[in-house]
Formats: structure tokens, C-alpha cells, sequence
């Protein structure tokens, strides 16, 4: 047995690797030759495995007994319910709909404004358009001079327009 | 092998080729050599129990997340204890693992094994933690942000009581103060790799996902603490067989 027989530098820096079966098999194999050949390449293979075994010795604590019900209670409070004024287009909605409101406001109020001045101001233009028909035919209604004298032509037949065309 | 070898290293490699072989069985990503052949929603990841529970907690169902908190409290604490030493600070970084989760619920998409999904949430954590307190300068308790040779306030009064040395029996809390302090002059990387490794028993490809880095790199890492490790604890070895 060759107790001088070394591994290569590329083997020292596998043999962890080798340790932990996460070499190919090739390469696995060829240090399993050195190793049964070499003495000093397995005390230094035994070195590795040996230390890894130490770190049993490490502790290994546990979560609280209350972790658990913590943790979720936690969560819940930490949840927050799906906030719709939290979402990024919120804000230009929200613009949106004040400018919206605004005009709307202003819409009303100038038409509540024109109905309660139509109402309650007093136009002399709309009462001469309202006379109109009657202003139009004044000169007619001056020669007729009263009103009993008209009815009484109407009785009369005067206006009888359907009996002239006969 | 078995004559040949020591049966501590024997026993080793055994263990990891059982959870290399135990890996492969499990991995979709993992190709068999007689594929089944599943269906659709069997395929891929939605075979992991864990994986099926935190659909359900994605559903809505806290009972199933309740579960998964269950399943994974004293894991998480007990790394998040060795990465900064304390058993308060653990538990809080292991309820902001979950809290990170439950918030991430409603999007979770099963792209991985559940185990390495959390893992690698752990992992973000203990790095945004580290970098925080590096920003507020706070001393760190781990020993590999104060000094490799940092040693807690506590341990150096265990040491200085029992007048630790390698040539005298160390008792079984004395081999656990010196395998802590061989473990926190691991860099922070290095020490994560090999609790995972360790603890977990994750095989290089998930202790990668968990790490974001690949399997190589894990390779490497690995390699370098373990020889690390064995230089700190080597002389210990022989005592600490004793103390066992």
C-alpha cells in the first residue's frame, strides 16, 4: 500500500463533493482508487467526515411553544383586505370623478338660476311676445269698438264664411 | 468500501448518495431512467405535499398554511439561530419567512420545491438583515461579523471556566462551544451552505436555488467551508469523539 500516494489538487477540491454522492461516477471512482491505495488520502477523507459528525454536537433549538399560534395571529392582523382606494388607478378615478361632480354642480346651479329668474324676475320682452297676435291685429279690433256689437254680427251670419262659399 | 474505508467516512458517503439517489427520485427537473408518465397537474412540482398545501392556503385555506408553519418553525429557527445567535432574533426572521410568504400567497406559482422556495425567502431575509445592520453598524453577534476569531460573551466564560485546551476530554458542552466557534468563522455564505446541507439535507443543486447560485458554485462553497471546519476542529477530533 502507497502511503506517500496523494490526491491531485482538483481531487482534494472534490472530496467533499465526493463525501456527499454529488459526484459522476467517474470521478467518484477515481478517487475510491486513491483512497484504497493511499493512507494519507483517506485521513484526510476521514478528516473531513469525521468533522462533519462534530457538528452534531451544535444545538439545535426548537421554536417557542407559542410560535405557531404568534405567527398566525400576525398574519391576520398584518392581512390587510383588499383595499380598493389603494390600487395606482385609483387616483386618476378619483380625479376624474371630482372634476365630474364640479361640472356637474355647475350645470345645476346655472339651470336652477335661469328657472328661478325666469320665474321671478319680471321680462317685459316676453310679455310683448306673449301680446303679439293681438298687437298685430290692434287696428282691426279698435273698429269693432266692443265686443256685444261683434257677437251680435256673429249671430247675424256675418262671419257665416261656409254658407257664402255654398 | 466498507473494508477498505473507515466506517465514519463509509457511513457518510452512503448518507449522501442515499439523498443524491432520494433527489433524483423526487425532482421532476431530474430526469429517470423509466419516466412516468403523469398527468398534467401531477407533472412538475404539484407532487410536493407542501407545494399542494400552500395552494390550498392560496385558496384561501389558513388551515393548510397553519400546517406549513408547523412543518417548518424549528427548521427555520434552528438556522436562523446559527446564522445570527440568537434565539429571539431567529424566531422574528422565521416569522418574517412566513409573513413574507402569506403575503405572497395569492401570485405563488409552483416553480420549484416548496422547501426551496422558503429557503431562498430565508435566504433574502438573513441578507437584507445582514446588510441593515451593517448599514446601522450594529455588532453582530455571529463571529464572522466581528472578528474570525469573535467569540460570544457566554462562550468565553464556558471557555475560560473549563480551561479549554485540545490536549484534555472535552465534555459534551464544551465541543459544543468549540464547534460553534469553528462555525461562526465561516463567512455568512459559507455558514447557510452548510446548515442547509447540514440540517436540511439538500443536495447541491436545491442548496443553488435556495442561494441563487448553481451547483458548482455550491460545490465550491462547500468544499472550502468543510476544509475550513476541518482545520478548526481537527484537533479537537480525537477529544471530541470522547466527549461523545
Amino acid at each position: 500500500m502507497e502511503k506517500v500516494l496523494r490526491l491531485s489538487a482538483d481531487q482534494r477540491d472534490d472530496l467533499v463533493a465526493y463525501l456527499d454522492g454529488e459526484l459522476p461516477d467517474p470521478v467518484a471512482q477515481a478517487i475510491d482508487q486513491v483512497l484504497a491505495r493511499s493512507e494519507v488520502a483517506r485521513h484526510e477523507v476521514e478528516a473531513l467526515a469525521r468533522t462533519w459528525e462534530m457538528l452534531d454536537a451544535l444545538p439545535v433549538p426548537k421554536a417557542s411553544a407559542e410560535f405557531t399560534d404568534r405567527t398566525m395571529t400576525t398574519l391576520k392582523v398584518g392581512e390587510v383586505p383588499y383595499d380598493i382606494t389603494e390600487q395606482p388607478w385609483f387616483a386618476h378615478v378619483k380625479k376624474g370623478a371630482v372634476l365630474a361632480v364640479w361640472f356637474a354642480v355647475l350645470g345645476l346651479s346655472g339651470w336652477l338660476g335661469f328657472q328661478i329668474t325666469a320665474r321671478w324676475v319680471p321680462n317685459e320682452q316676453a310679455q310683448i311676445l306673449e301680446d303679439l297676435p293681438m298687437l298685430q291685429k290692434f287696428d282691426a279690433y279698435q273698429e269693432v269698438q266692443s265686443l256685444d256689437f261683434l257677437e251680435q254680427l256673429n249671430k247675424g251670419g256675418v262671419f257665416n264664411t261656409s254658407a257664402e262659399k255654398e | 468500501m466498507r473494508n477498505l474505508f473507515p466506517q465514519t467516512v463509509f457511513n457518510h458517503r452512503v448518507n449522501g448518495l442515499r439523498r443524491v439517489d432520494r433527489q433524483q427520485k423526487n425532482d421532476p427537473s431530474v430526469p429517470t431512467k423509466t419516466p412516468p408518465e403523469p398527468t398534467a397537474e401531477e407533472s412538475g412540482y404539484l407532487r410536493d405535499p407542501e407545494v399542494q398545501l400552500m395552494l390550498r392556503a392560496k385558496e384561501g385555506d389558513d388551515g393548510a398554511f397553519t400546517q406549513l408553519v408547523k412543518a417548518y418553525q424549528d427548521r427555520l429557527t434552528n438556522i436562523f439561530f446559527h446564522m445570527v445567535s440568537s434565539q429571539e432574533a431567529a424566531e422574528d426572521l422565521a416569522q418574517d419567512v412566513f409573513l413574507r410568504i402569506y403575503r405572497a400567497r395569492h401570485g405563488y406559482q409552483p416553480t420549484a420545491r416548496f422547501s426551496t422556495w422558503l429557503f431562498r425567502i430565508a435566504n433574502n431575509l438573513a441578507s437584507n438583515s445582514r446588510r441593515s445592520k451593517g448599514r446601522r453598524k450594529e455588532v453582530n453577534l455571529a463571529g464572522s461579523e466581528s472578528g474570525p476569531l469573535g467569540v460570544r460573551p457566554q462562550e468565553q466564560l464556558a471557555i475560560d471556566k473549563s480551561g479549554l485546551m485540545p490536549n484534555r476530554q472535552l465534555d459534551k458542552q464544551e465541543l459544543q462551544v468549540v464547534v460553534q466557534q469553528a462555525m461562526e468563522q465561516l463567512n455568512e455564505r459559507q455558514r447557510l451552505a452548510v446548515l442547509l446541507n447540514k440540517y436540511e439535507d439538500m443536495s447541491y443543486e436545491d442548496i443553488g436555488e435556495a442561494m441563487e447560485m448553481s451547483a458548482a458554485a455550491v460545490k465550491s462553497l462547500l468544499s472550502r467551508a468543510r476544509e475550513n471546519l476541518r482545520q478548526v476542529l481537527e484537533p479537537y477530533m480525537q477529544l471530541g469523539r470522547e466527549a461523545k
